[in-house]
């Protein structure tokens, strides 16, 4: 492999890595403060990706308009997500939330085929994105992938800023110690999850219009696959941290695209990969990278 | 008598359904035998999924993987060599494994036993794991099965799948394996090893504490329900006659938990009646996929929404009635069969021993909350029970009420050792209680939650409420049991809230409705857990009149823990003293409050 190719894995692997942690973020926020594995968070990504199908393709609005749109609906479906299906059982038993999240996931993949139908849309791309830039030395590379690493870290950065920088960051990471304390403080607790809920579905929808930028197609189960692997991304970083679901997205990224582009007859088993990371991590640091050691009370 | 009876009752059911099943085939068509057919083998899925979930406490996601398993094996063995032949197009097929064959029968139970070999190299690293992470890394290891089956075409025809299945699953088949399966599933659960097995679930600290090598039941668990995943999978391959690794997505591992979140989970006969709903359901909601023609009207088939309508219920059954159907009960003919009981109680002389406890130890792994406690109550006493926090007194009451088993010792209750009953038995056996922490049917109205306490003392069975027209009993004695539940409303003084909601009362008022609520139980005994608690000077010297009245007017004995000293000593006969554990002193209130030792435990040592 001369170096060349290994600089265009290595930036296509960077852009992969970055959306599995985009999608990670949303998932850790949730899960760090509810300590519920939002399973439908996959299918917000989804949703995002439709979103802006529609607004740019169907109704014909310019870019920047239909992707703001997209990104505020997606907000909201995230939002309507958690009053729904999750606020009334912040009280039981975790596993009913959790099986709730499932009912959820399966509800928005079949609505969407209902309402979208389950043909796969192609997706324009736009041309100034798409338009090969050679480098000297011979390396092409296409501008989409710089702009989505470039997007992630942003938004991440943006992210981090809140969340140690600004008063509901404050709250949003006391609930993720201690809710009830956090609500004798005076927070409004359910205020801070459903900002937790919209900020993930924000990224999420963001992830969404990239993904479906770079494999210039929609379909109403893509959102599967990815949102598992997101999920793992986030354990694989340590649950409840940010920079963690970022790293952890990175590195399953580098190991997807990298082991398939060093060994080609493995390709047929790229998807498992990430669960036998997933595997691997729960064993040996059952809380990830950056988590921290939880122990239950006896 | 009831077992030799129940049993009767179980074989005639059981004849009567195989002799239906034998004339199925002429009586139902082909669509009805195949949803007979899918509802055993739903079946069959669902009890083992709920073994490993509902009964041991295991989130596993991982079922359909297991059910790939049993179905290839299965399929493999069963096809014959010129199909395999013909089959295998992109990839030639290992010559060993063309000539293998095996008839049915034996296909179907190497499945299972394959899909539990699966289950155990599963098991052992990942059921370290527990909760969310035990339901990710099981689903991650069932896509791995999906993703080597897609890859291993010499040995699997990769995602083309196997087609020409033979059909050898019928009505006979499927449901004598779901017969099998439910016999050992309910034989297993009702032995002590059953119980062993909820003890893991409801807390595994405490089932460790009683020498259970927790991990290792939760292996056998995962092991013998992914045995059931493997049959469940290799009857399906046989009934539809075609398999392919898109069959056993995650989707199909959903569509067992659906079942047995609806049934109840933790239930087996939930697991049964979430069959057959689940699977009706599922067939008779794809009509809402096929076109429909009323007269000249064309409505035209909605592909997907089967599985929406399919997701809201499940959304709904999660919000609204999370314990499903049966939630932990089971079927019991009993049922059937209103108990007689009932003998009139013989009256009580004053100054018979009510309760008597004897040397009771209550131990929590190594610390002992109670400690040698030994102390009998006559009829008619009020007695105090005292000491500082942490001295065991809840923990005495808890013991009891049958909350907790005592460790050793012994706990006469009217002449008859209640040591080791369950709440609910002490209570029928006439002891009732109330609570430190007010513990009320919080959205129930104040009259529902006193008739709620006279329900024991009711005859009739619930099934006759549905036509309460023809057992007029019903009717009878819900009058009856409302009536007495407003008289004692009116007598507590918490007549003119009867029709608010229990929680909405002010603090002083609940806790008379607890009390109000245990007398309909109508004890003879009575547990008061710190009644005072949250009191103001007034409100105490009320209840102090309050206690002494109930005694008086229900004719009952009581036993008061209280922190309130002006209300102990002024309404107790006689005072025990609890400290760690210990019993450290008893007498009348003089006597007590003369007690160093007593004061020693209040105050620390040197204030006396």
């Amino acid at each position: 492999m001369n170096l060349n190719i290994f600089i265009q894995h290595f930036i296509n692997a960077l852009s992969l890595g970055s959306l599995y942690g985009l999608v990670a973020v949303g998932y850790t926020m949730v899960y760090g403060i509810l300590r519920l594995i939002n399973f439908a968070h996959g299918d917000i990504f989804m949703l995002g990706a439709y979103f802006v199908y529609f607004a740019t393709i169907v109704y014909k609005l310019p870019w920047a308009v239909g992707v703001i749109t997209a990104i505020i609906l997606t907000t909201i479906c995230g939002l309507l997500v958690d009053r729904i299906a999750y606020k009334p059982l912040r009280e039981a038993p975790r596993i009913s939330a959790l099986i709730s999240a499932i009912g959820v996931s399966f509800f928005i993949e079949n609505f969407a085929v209902v309402v979208f139908t389950g043909m796969p849309r192609p997706v324009v791309q736009p041309p100034i994105l798409m338009k090969p830039i050679t480098l000297n030395g011979g390396v092409r590379l296409i501008p989409l992938g710089i702009l989505v690493p470039v997007v992630s870290f942003v938004l991440v950065g943006a992210l981090l800023w809140l969340l140690y920088c600004t008063k509901p960051g404050l709250a949003m990471r006391a609930i993720s110690f201690d809710i009830e304390t956090t609500r004798m403080m005076g927070v409004s607790v359910n205020k801070i999850i459903a900002l937790a809920f919209g900020l993930g579905s924000a990224l999420a929808a963001v992830a969404g219009i990239m993904w479906a930028l770079r494999y210039p197609r929609v379909e109403p189960f893509m959102g599967m696959t990815p949102g598992i692997k997101a999920f793992i991304a986030a354990v694989f970083g340590g649950i409840g941290s940010v920079p963690g679901a970022m790293i952890g997205g990175l590195i399953l990224g580098f190991v997807e695209i990298m082991s398939v582009a060093f060994f080609p007859t493995l390709s047929g088993y790229k998807d498992a990969f990430a669960f036998l990371l997933l595997i691997m991590i729960l064993l040996f640091r059952p809380t990830g990278l950056l988590g921290e050691k939880l122990e239950d009370k006896i | 008598m009831h077992r030799v009876r129940n049993l009767i009752l179980t074989i005639i059911a059981v004849v009567l359904f195989a002799f239906f099943l034998d004339k199925a085939p002429d009586l139902l068509n082909g669509y009805w035998q195949r949803i007979l057919n899918l509802i055993a083998i739903n079946a069959i899925l669902a009890l083992s999924l709920n073994l490993i979930y509902g009964i041991t406490g295991m989130f596993s996601l991982g079922h359909a993987g297991f059910m790939a398993i049993g179905a290839y094996v299965s399929a493999l063995l069963v096809l014959s060599p010129a199909q395999k032949n013909a089959m295998w197009i992109l990839e030639d097929i290992y010559p060993w494994l063309l000539n293998v064959n095996a008839p049915f029968v034996v296909s179907i139970i190497l499945a299972g036993i394959v899909a539990a070999f699966f289950g155990l190299l599963v098991a052992l690293p990942v059921l370290r794991l527990g909760g969310d992470y035990l339901g990710i890394a099981t689903l991650g290891f069932a896509e791995i099965i999906r993703i080597l089956i897609t890859n291993t075409a010499r040995l699997t025809n990769g995602s083309l799948g196997l087609k020409g299945i033979p059909a050898h699953t019928t009505l006979f088949m499927s449901w004598s394996c779901l017969g099998v399966v439910l016999l050992c599933t309910v034989c297993m659960l009702r032995s002590n090893f059953g119980g062993v097995l909820r003890a893991v679930r409801d807390d595994e600290v405490a089932a460790r504490m009683m020498g259970i090598n927790t991990f290792r039941v939760k292996v056998l668990a995962f092991t013998l329900g992914c045995f059931g995943g493997g049959l469940g999978g290799a009857l399906m391959g046989n009934l539809i006659t075609t398999i392919d690794p898109r069959m056993f997505m995650i989707t199909q591992t959903y569509n067992i938990l659906m079942i047995i979140v609806v049934g109840g989970l933790g239930s087996v006969t939930g697991s049964i009646i979430g069959s057959v709903l689940v699977t009706t359901m599922l067939e008779w909601l794809r009509f809402v996929e096929n076109p429909i023609t009323i007269g000249s009207l064309n409505i035209p088939g909605i592909p997907g929404m089967r599985m929406v309508i399919f997701s809201l219920l499940l959304i709904v059954v999660i919000i609204f009635r999370r314990e499903g159907i049966m939630g932990m009960r089971e079927f019991s003919w009993n049922i059937f069969f209103p108990k007689h009981k009932a003998k009139p109680k013989p009256k009580r002389e004053k100054h018979d021993v009510v309760l008597e406890v004897k040397d009771v130890v209550l131990r929590f792994g190594g610390l002992s909350a109670i400690d040698n406690l030994t102390f009998d109550i006559k009829h008619g006493q009020i007695m105090g029970l005292i000491g500082p926090n942490g001295a065991g007194k809840t923990s005495a009451f808890n013991v009891i009420s049958g909350f907790y088993k005592p460790t050793s010792g012994t706990i006469k209750f009217l002449g008859k050792s209640i040591g080791g009953l369950r709440p609910d038995e002490v209570c029928r056996a006439g002891m009732s209680r109330t609570f430190q922490n007010i513990r009320l049917f919080g959205h129930e109205t104040v009259l529902q939650n006193v008739m709620t306490g006279a329900r024991i003392r009711q005859k009739y069975s619930w099934w006759m409420t549905l036509a309460p027209f023809i057992f007029t009993d019903v009717l009878r004695e819900d009058a009856e049991v409302k009536a007495q539940a407003m008289d004692l409303l009116s007598q507590l003084g918490l007549a003119e809230f009867a029709d608010e909601k229990a929680s909405s009362l002010p603090y002083g008022a609940q806790r008379r409705l607890e009390i109000a609520r245990a007398l309909a139980t109508r004890p003879e005994f009575l547990l008061l857990d710190e009644p005072a608690a949250g009191m103001n000077p007034q409100e105490s010297e009320e209840l102090l009149q309050f206690i002494r009245r109930l005694r008086d007017e229900f004719d009952l004995t009581i036993l008061l823990i209280e922190h309130d000293m002006k209300v102990v000593m002024n309404v107790c006969d006689y005072i025990h003293v609890l400290d760690q554990g210990v019993h450290i002193a008893q007498g009348t209130p003089e006597e007590i409050k003369a007690n160093p030792r007593v004061i020693e435990a209040y105050l620390g040592k040197g204030a006396a």
